[in-house]
């Protein structure tokens, strides 16, 4: 029964969440609803998969919600320079997963702590967003194929839905089926035994941060098609909530462990929350208590993890 | 017993500190062969240059009468010598079969994507543990739930994945209570039993008395003594530590 | 399991009693860009007490400054079902999509400071262009006509560039007037720093050969007056002029020891009543949103404020 709850309880109150709006919240279970909070959770999760990666291999990126703001404005830039809207996201998603590269880089090799590199990773890309922009947003009305990725749907269900869902299926595969997602793992439980059993520990730690880069540049990719436009704060919000997803996460599944699927579920949870509060009629600061709670609770619940990650200076 | 392995003039500088001076041991294939002495007498120094995570000064290794030269841990494995050390380096949230097979993981294709055989591993991790530790049968249990003698049942197994022949098990029984020291010796004869040579680091006299067939006792960077095994008890070796000389010289 | 149901049972009472206060109110979904920021915190928190006033059940919400935070909120709001929006500060072009859904859906929407949209009634906002030509003729008339002065601008802000414009074009109508200096601010997090690395070395470099000092905004005169004061100026001794408005300024306005002299009040709170009464005009009342504003836009006079008329702006 304990375990049940440890690994489940989470995933069983966002449940009760659910029920609690469907049958309070007014109109929380219209279709239309529904779809705009999965849409919504798709920008969140894309971000917090690529933040549970990094985390995964015990490493923390806080640059994440930085670079997602440095690569949509790329792509912001380029499209409203006139290069072809592929060329500008391609562009966009190779910045994300460079900025990760970089962060890999400064932590294995120069061997600066990921809470100290990538905090200055997240500074220089703040800096470059506003160099690009000169703070002035990125707007047009752009390229309506581009505008499809955020904003277009096959009936009435959003195609960013089915990316995400595209998406989560392979990061679910990925970190739990091959051997490549066992060895992030192995590298962030005790480095020093996956390294003495033949796993290239950079290397993973690499890859974990790279892939939170990756994950970055997607989401800019749809950031910027669903809002038509590029800011060097676009992806600001993303830090807290991305984080917290993930946290929650930690929570569910395999506790105390960071995973794909609890970060899901995690987005989930904070999106319905969000989404309910409105429709209920909560004013503004009940939701940065609320989402400041979720941290608090589930870094108390998953702690260990985190502790490593945080404190291994 | 044919000699499985031998170390012939063993040197080793750090610096100015000589820890090895000079050490020749042969082991046996099939005997569990202990290396003991006092703090500083060279044990691990020793160890290391078998594991291949240092390299000697001077002196030769022979494995299985040809001379081989360790350049890395392995290099020391692919002849056949897994070296368990002393803090296991197991992972204690992963699962016994994940530990196991570690950075050797087993795959499948499944539509033309190389995926993890979960089932092949959890298969053959209840073998490997079964020469063991028949009672663990869960491989999906998390290595934080089991006993330290366990533990180094998993740690071994993982060893064995290499198909070593030799291996190396570093204070074993350090840090351990009484029935799970039990279980270590108990690992210690399986191994014997299942064919393997033992090279065995410790300073628990009472558990080398209790399964060695030979012993080399260093101390001050030589091997100053080798006896057989059998009718020791722990007090003579105690004494042949301290006091530095042998009644009975092989 | 007992307490899980005492929990479950609490929780459903509190989402009773939430849902059946807001039974019957007329629902009003107000949205803030960017709270932190005074002017759209004052924006936003008039607009929900205006409402309250009417009894209406307002909700604030606040994007943090975030893009998507905001479509997300205005996309929570419509579905809803809100029966009017106001927002404070949000982007036309950027939420257009939205818009269009909250058309789509029946609902009203009112923006403040906005700029306009297809999608909306009418921005509600005063004339960028009207208060930039007030404050620029005011520094002017503070030297006669005639004299140096210095500016700090600010590019990268939509409505501080077009003050910079504005009074770069009434300084060419008045050749007597030179600028002799001036600083572009840059847009980061420590642009206080920046304005008073920038503008301190002005005013050393035309020390006692500046008549007056022109502010982009006051955020900015604040830091220039405090220079000012610094260097030993007293009040008279130069003008220093500005846009936006606030009880600090209007403050210094006052203090003798100031050199701040004029700034150009934006009238938010009178922006966010207009837009509340426009609301209830058109959303309860019927009337038709022609009949009270012609174009996309519903310009609120601005009033410049300096020591003949600064009590009346004063709030005690």
């Amino acid at each position: 029964m304990k375990k049940l709850i440890e690994t489940y309880g989470t995933a069983l109150a966002g449940l009760a969440l659910f029920v609690f709006l469907a049958i309070f919240a007014n109109n929380f279970l219209s279709t239309a609803n529904l779809f705009n909070v999965l849409k919504q959770v798709s920008f969140l999760s894309i971000l917090a998969f690529g933040f549970t990666f990094a985390l995964i291999t015990s490493e923390l990126d806080l640059a994440f919600a930085n670079l997602c703001s440095l690569s949509a404005v790329v792509i912001g830039f380029l499209i409203s320079s006139d290069v072809a809207w592929p060329v500008a996201v391609a562009a966009g998603i190779a910045t994300g997963l460079f900025g990760g590269l970089l962060n890999g880089f400064l932590v294995t090799v120069l061997k600066v702590p990921s809470l100290i590199s990538t905090l200055g990773t997240a500074s220089i890309a703040n800096g470059l967003a506003f160099m690009i922009t000169g703070g002035v947003a990125f707007v047009g009305r752009w390229d309506q194929n581009f505008l499809y990725l955020g904003r277009g749907k096959i009936g009435s269900v959003p195609v960013i839905i089915l990316f995400t869902l595209a998406i989560l299926a392979v990061v679910l595969v990925l970190s739990t089926q091959t051997r490549l997602g066992v060895h992030l793992q192995a590298t962030g439980e005790n480095e020093e035994a996956a390294r003495r059993s033949g796993i290239d520990t950079r290397k993973a730690k690499m890859i974990g941060l790279a892939l939170s880069g990756l994950g970055a540049g997607v989401t800019a990719m749809f950031l910027v098609a669903n809002l038509s436009s590029a800011a060097p704060q676009m992806a600001g919000d993303f830090m807290l909530n991305g984080i917290a997803a993930t946290l929650l996460g930690m929570t569910m599944f395999t506790p105390a462990k960071p995973n794909i699927l609890g970060t899901f579920v995690g987005a989930l949870i904070i999106v319905m929350l969000s989404n309910g509060l409105v429709l209920l009629g909560a004013q503004y600061y009940i939701q940065d208590i609320m989402l400041g709670i979720i941290i608090i609770v589930s870094v108390a619940v998953s702690a260990s993890v985190l502790k490593r990650a945080a404190f291994a200076l | 017993m044919p000699v499985k392995i031998s170390t012939r003039n063993i040197f080793k500088n750090y610096g100015a500190v000589e820890a090895l001076k000079g050490v020749s041991v042969d082991v046996h294939e099939g005997e569990i062969h202990a290396i003991c002495g006092d703090n500083g007498a060279g044990k691990s120094t020793f160890i290391k240059i078998l594991a291949g995570v240092e390299q000697p000064d001077r002196g030769e290794i022979v494995v299985d009468g040809k001379p081989v030269h360790f350049d890395s841990p392995h290099a020391s494995l692919t002849a056949g010598i897994a070296t368990i050390h002393q803090d296991l380096a197991v992972a204690p949230e992963m699962t016994i079969y994940q530990n196991i097979f570690m950075g050797a993981e087993l795959t499948r294709n499944v539509l033309g994507l190389r995926l993890l055989d979960k089932p092949a591993m959890r298969r053959a991790a209840v073998g490997y543990m079964a020469q063991l530790n028949p009672s663990i049968t869960d491989m999906n249990a998390k290595v934080n739930e089991l006993s330290g003698g366990q533990r180094q049942a998993v740690a071994i197994s993982r060893a064995l994945r290499w198909n070593a022949d030799t291996v190396i098990l570093d204070e074993p029984t350090a840090a351990l209570g009484v029935r799970e020291t039990e279980q270590v010796l108990d690992l210690v004869r399986s191994l014997k039993a299942s064919g393997k040579t033992v090279i065995l680091i410790s300073h628990a006299m009472q558990d080398v008395a209790a399964v060695a067939d030979r012993i080399s006792i260093l101390r001050t960077g030589k091997n100053q003594i080798d006896l057989e095994g059998g009718d020791l008890t722990a007090d003579n070796l105690s004494h042949y530590i301290l006091s530095g000389t042998g009644d009975r010289f092989h | 399991m007992k307490n899980i149901k005492y929990a479950l049972a609490a929780a459903s009472l509190a989402g009773a009693a939430v849902a059946g206060t807001q039974a019957y109110a007329f629902e009003l979904g107000v949205v803030a860009f960017q709270m932190s920021a005074e002017t759209q915190a004052r924006c936003a928190n008039t607009v929900g007490e205006k409402a309250k006033e009417l009894g209406w059940d307002a909700q604030v919400l606040n994007s943090n400054g975030s893009l998507e935070t905001h479509a997300s909120q205005l996309d929570n709001l419509i579905q809803k079902g809100v029966d009017a929006m106001i927002l404070c500060m949000s982007k036309p072009v950027q939420f257009d999509g939205q818009f269009q859904a909250a058309k789509d859906a029946g609902i009203p929407v009112i923006t403040i400071s906005s700029g306009a949209s297809p999608h909306t009634l009418f921005d509600v906002t005063p004339n960028e262009y009207v208060m930039a030509a007030e404050a620029a003729i005011y520094t002017l008339g503070s030297i006669n006509f005639e004299g140096n002065i210095l500016a700090q601008k600010f590019e990268s802000n939509t409505g501080a560039r077009i003050r910079g414009e504005v009074l770069d074009l009434v300084l060419s109508e008045n050749p007597q007037v030179k600028l002799v200096g001036e600083h572009s601010m840059a847009r980061t997090k420590s642009w206080q720093d920046d304005v008073r690395n920038g503008m301190s070395a002005l005013i050393l470099q035309n020390a006692g050969n500046f008549g007056a000092v022109w502010a982009s905004f006051d955020g900015q005169a604040l830091i220039i007056d405090d220079l000012l004061k610094e260097g030993g100026m007293e009040k008279g001794d130069v003008a220093l002029v500005s846009i936006d408005g606030g009880q600090e300024v209007y403050r210094r306005i006052k203090d003798p020891y100031s050199m701040m002299t004029a700034t150009v009040a934006i009238p938010f709170e009178d922006m966010a009543a207009s837009a509340v009464e426009m609301m209830q005009k058109i959303a309860v009342d019927g009337v038709a949103k022609e009949d009270l504003v012609p174009g996309p836009y519903l310009f609120i006079p601005a009033t410049l404020v300096d020591k003949t008329n600064v009590d009346e702006f004063i709030v005690e």
